[in-house]
C-alpha cells in the first residue's frame, strides 16, 4: 500500500484549488478523493500526473453526466472521483499538456454554465438571507446569517467568473478560437 | 463569395476532416494531433461540445456502435461545410500571399 495523506484546506477559487492540487502532484501526493475543505492523497512519483477540475452537474439532464463522464474516460482522461457538482480528472504528465477546453468558444460556454450556477446558489442565499433575518425566532436569524455569509462567499467567484468570461469574450474579437 | 457561414473553429475543421472515415472521439484527437504536427490537441470537453453541436445541425451523424466507443462519420451537409471552408481558406491565404509576398521562414 502506497502512503497516504488528508489535507483540510478550503478554497473559495477553484482555480486555485486545481493549482494547488498541481503543487501536491509536483511533490509526489496524488489526489484521490476530496471534498468541501478536505483533500486526500496517495503517495507515488513527483509530477507523475497534471490534474484538473470541472464543474459536471451542470450540463443538463441527468443522463447526460455520465454520458460526458464516459466519453472523457474514453478519451485517455482518468477520471479520479466525482463529489456533487465537481468532478476532478487527471492524464498522465508523458503525454503532454492537459487540458480540457483547448479553444476559447468552448472555455467560454463552461465559463458561462459556472456562472449560471454560482449566481442561482448566490440568489438562493439571498432571498434565505431576507426571508429569514429580521424574524422573531433566533434559530432563522441564524440560518439568515449563514445565508448570508454563504451569499458573501458566492459572490467572490461569481465576480471573478463575471470577468474572466469578460476577458474570453474581448479575445474572441481578435480572434476566432 | 457570400458570407454564408461564420468561419469554423480549428478544432471543428480537423473534427469535420477527421471524419471522412469513421472515428470515435480519442480517434479526432488524435487525428488532429497528427495532422498539426501536436499544434492543435483538443481538449476531451471541447470535443465533447462540439460533436453534440455537429450533431444538432446535421453535419455528422452516428457511425455505429464500436463496443461501448461511439463512432461518428461526417454527412453530405458536413461535406458542403467543409468545402466551403476550404474556398474560404483559399481565399484568405491567396490575398496573404499576394500583399505580403508569402513568408521566407
Amino acid at each position: 500500500m502506497n502512503e497516504k495523506c488528508s489535507r483540510f484546506r478550503f478554497f473559495l477559487d477553484y482555480e486555485k484549488e486545481e493549482k494547488w492540487v498541481n503543487e501536491m502532484a509536483k511533490e509526489g501526493w496524488h489526489l484521490t478523493d476530496f471534498n468541501i475543505g478536505y483533500y486526500k492523497f496517495e503517495k507515488g512519483a513527483p509530477g507523475q500526473y497534471i490534474y484538473r477540475n470541472e464543474m459536471v452537474s451542470s450540463l443538463g439532464a441527468k443522463g447526460q453526466v455520465k454520458d460526458y463522464l464516459e466519453f472523457l474516460q474514453q478519451s485517455g482522461v482518468e477520471l479520479v472521483k466525482t463529489r456533487g457538482m465537481w468532478a476532478y480528472f487527471r492524464k498522465a504528465t508523458e503525454d503532454g499538456p492537459f487540458e480540457l477546453y483547448s479553444d476559447t468558444s468552448s472555455k467560454l460556454a463552461y465559463m458561462k454554465r459556472i456562472f449560471l450556477w454560482f449566481f442561482f446558489f448566490f440568489l438562493l442565499n439571498f432571498y434565505f438571507t431576507i426571508s429569514n433575518i429580521g424574524e422573531e425566532s433566533v434559530f432563522q436569524v441564524i440560518l439568515g446569517s449563514l445565508n448570508l455569509l454563504a451569499a458573501i462567499l458566492l459572490f467572490i467567484p461569481l465576480v471573478k467568473v463575471g470577468k474572466k468570461i469578460g476577458q474570453l469574450k474581448k479575445n474572441l474579437d481578435l480572434f476566432n478560437d | 463569395m457570400k458570407q454564408e457561414l461564420a468561419p469554423l473553429t480549428e478544432g471543428v475543421y480537423y473534427i469535420l476532416l477527421s471524419l471522412y472515415e469513421p472515428r470515435h472521439g480519442y480517434g479526432m484527437i488524435q487525428f488532429t494531433e497528427e495532422m498539426t504536427n501536436g499544434r492543435v490537441k483538443l481538449g476531451a470537453g471541447t470535443i465533447y461540445g462540439a460533436i453534440k453541436t455537429l450533431l444538432d445541425r446535421g453535419w455528422i451523424k452516428a457511425f455505429e456502435e464500436d463496443g461501448r466507443k461511439k463512432e461518428y462519420i461526417i454527412t453530405e451537409q458536413g461535406k458542403e461545410v467543409i468545402e466551403y471552408e476550404i474556398l474560404r481558406l483559399r481565399e484568405l491565404f491567396d490575398n496573404g500571399i499576394r500583399i505580403t509576398g508569402g513568408s521566407e521562414k
